[in-house]
């Protein structure tokens, strides 16, 4: 048994072929089989899971495990996310009814990309590097757009900057919404700024505390 | 190469985007690869670590 692991789900029927289900505690992993073998970076195994994935959205939301998590055993499974499981359950069960829908957009004032050779040390590279990253910002008008049509569907919202030249807002919304948040980025269109609005999406920003 | 993606292309990107970059990080297990070499392997708990957080603990004696 060799499976890449998909997401966290709170029941076994949220789980579906080609999916297999591995019990971690009171929640299940769910995990796409592969052949011991079998090259993560594969790009058709890469397809294959980002289709499961969204076959498994679409039965119930689920936390997203970034991809690269693969296990040959429940036992090996449960040890790596033991300490999540507590934190995870209370996620999914607080958040059963929802989606996550995305807001890319560049940013109005692109900041310059360090350069390494002008930093001495590691460190102050990295310094610079991230606060490069947290310098970029949209528009304000595109932004008091966002906030007044798109915002207000969401139940969290959280702006997260990616590079020197782009952000990106993440929205939780119940899945109900998802049509009608669609329609409101409809209405950002006029505002001729450019910007990607996509989803529904599993808990991927609000359920990783790194973001 | 084109300049623009097509409309079928992005959907694709995106998806792709959000599989390799969202979700929860299980420390120290994503290794990039092409075809069949592994190129790189990452320790995902240290490199996605925010970086005052790194440069505070390594301030600490």
């Amino acid at each position: 048994m060799r499976g890449v692991v998909i997401g966290a789900h709170l029941e076994r029927d949220d789980l579906e072929a080609p999916a297999f289900a591995i019990p971690i505690g009171d929640l299940f992993l769910s995990a796409f089989p592969i052949a011991p073998d079998q090259p993560l970076g594969d790009r058709d195994l890469l397809i294959r899971v980002a289709a499961v994935r969204a076959q498994l959205l679409d039965r119930a939301t689920f936390i997203a495990i970034r991809y690269g998590f693969a296990v040959t055993s429940p036992e090996e499974a449960h040890a790596k996310v033991a300490s999540q499981i507590e934190r995870w359950k209370r996620l999914l069960e607080e958040h059963r009814g929802r989606v996550e829908m995305t807001l890319k957009v560049p940013a109005s004032l692109p900041s310059a990309h360090p350069n390494r050779a002008d930093f001495s040390t590691g460190a102050s590279y990295l310094k610079a590097l991230h606060t490069a990253v947290r310098a970029a910002g949209a528009d304000p008008e595109f932004r008091l757009l966002v906030e007044k049509e798109l915002i207000p569907l969401a139940h969290q919202h959280r702006w997260i900057p990616r590079d020197e030249k782009s952000l990106e807002l993440a929205l939780l919304i119940d899945r109900r919404n998802v049509a009608g948040m669609l329609a409101a980025g409809e209405k950002l269109r006029g505002s001729g700024a450019a910007f990607l609005l996509s989803g529904p999406w599993p808990l991927e920003v609000f359920a990783d505390d790194h973001e | 190469m084109p300049d623009e993606l097509t409309d079928q292309e992005l959907p694709l990107l995106e998806t792709l985007d959000h599989l390799l970059d969202r979700g929860v990080v299980i420390a120290g297990e994503a290794v990039i690869s092409i075809g069949d070499v592994d190129l790189l392997y990452l320790g995902l708990n240290i490199v996605l670590a925010n970086v005052d957080a790194i440069m505070r603990t390594a301030r600490k004696p």
